[in-house]
């Protein structure tokens, strides 16, 4: 284990109560903090020893939960990822952007997981089929080649942290915009070797409020934590709709 | 306005991601060669001669590449502006902003053609 280095370290921190407080307002904190420790540790080392009316979110502290995401000095990242040490003189931590708050750290994510099911996040065949169930019943499951799980894994790597979200420059204009973790996943679901809904889901796609709102600010893939690189998805997802767009001018209803 | 271009966005995109290929592919290939390989003298200099470039310039596939290799950029540039101004916070003045931009490259266009008159 390394030497344990102690170090000073203010500490700014949103603080909100609904109860009380009109607008949010910021605390600080002056505490130790080690050189291992991670942003959350610092966190929990204020709830549990200083404040323990701080309200955060976390769980896993591994990177895996998706729950501890805040704006570190304005950028959006997991605090249980990031080292305190690349702190060295001030830290901000504020809740979310893009999101409502609750209090203190913790943001409403109900408007995020409502616009999931606009893009159908779930595998749609065009029709409940008696070949689904003889298949089945004959080869086991539905069966797909690595290179077919290949071409839509990375897609489907998300965590839903929501710093995606935060980090992006359109929905913090239009809120409205469904955003990168949605299409990231709509997309997964396009790419599907099972699922035959791509004609509904690129429709949607089409309207407002969807790919044609991304400006490619390209802020969601230098935010993710797991490299699922929301910004290609949303790009392949434009060339998705496109085509089958085209093809609808083409061939009637679309061809699929 | 802004229902229009939402409804012309599949074109909007696909000359935009042609100008993206053309802008940074071809454009940047032909920085290369006329920028660094004339001048190092890796491609003959007489291959851009003003004659010969003329010639290349007023055939009418000449022509045609040329205003492909205009109109498209000028598009994309449109395109970027109009992203450029929803970032900063003008997604409600996107129906004006994106239209007059649009506009202004078609105009363009249309002044190019007349220029080397296809
Ligand atoms: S605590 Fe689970 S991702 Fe950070």
């Amino acid at each position: 284990m390394m030497a344990e280095e102690a170090r000073t370290l203010t500490i700014e921190i949103t603080r909100f109560d609904p109860d009380r407080d009109e607008v949010p307002k910021t605390q600080e904190y002056e505490i130790q903090v080690q050189d291992d420790w991670k942003v959350l540790d610092a966190i929990n080392y204020i709830k549990d020893e200083v404040d323990p009316s701080l309200s955060h979110r976390w769980s896993c502290r591994m990177a895996v939960c998706g729950s501890c995401g805040m704006m570190l000095n304005g950028e959006p990242k997991l605090t249980c990822k990031t080292a305190l040490s690349d702190y060295d003189s001030k830290l901000k931590i504020e809740p979310l952007a893009n999101f409502p708050i609750v209090r203190d750290l913790v943001v409403d994510m109900d408007g995020f997981m409502e616009k999931f099911r606009k893009v159908k996040p779930w595998i749609v065949r065009a029709k409940e089929r008696a070949e689904d169930m003889e298949n089945l019943s004959e080869k086991g499951t539905f069966s797909q080649s690595p290179a077919q799980l290949a071409s839509f894994k990375q897609f489907s790597m998300c965590i839903n942290c929501l710093l995606c979200y935060a980090a992006c420059p359109v929905i913090a204009n239009e809120p409205e915009f469904i955003g990168p973790a949605a299409i990231a996943l709509g997309h997964r679901y396009n790419l599907d070797t099972r699922d035959e809904g791509d004609g509904q889901r690129n429709a949607i796609f089409r309207g407002e409020g969807t790919v044609f709102s991304c400006s490619f600010a390209n802020e969601c893939s230098e935010v993710c934590p797991k490299n699922v690189d929301p910004a290609a998805a949303v790009n392949q997802a434009k060339l998705g709709a496109v085509v089958d767009w085209a093809k609808g001018l083409i061939l009637p209803r679309g061809g699929a | 306005m802004k229902s229009l271009l939402l409804k012309l966005e599949p074109i909007i995109w696909l000359l935009f991601g042609a100008g993206l290929s053309i802008g940074t592919m071809l454009l940047t290939g032909f920085v290369l060669i006329v920028g660094l390989a004339m001048p190092m003298g890796l491609v003959d200099a007489g291959a851009l001669d003003y004659t010969r470039a003329y010639s290349l310039g007023s055939s009418l596939l000449g022509r045609l590449v040329l205003l492909g290799l205009i109109a498209l950029p000028l598009w994309k540039g449109a395109h970027h502006l109009r992203s450029l101004s929803i970032d900063f916070r003008g997604g409600d003045r996107d129906g004006i902003v994106g239209g007059l931009l649009y506009a202004v490259a078609v105009c363009s266009v249309i002044g190019i053609v007349a220029v080397i008159r296809l």
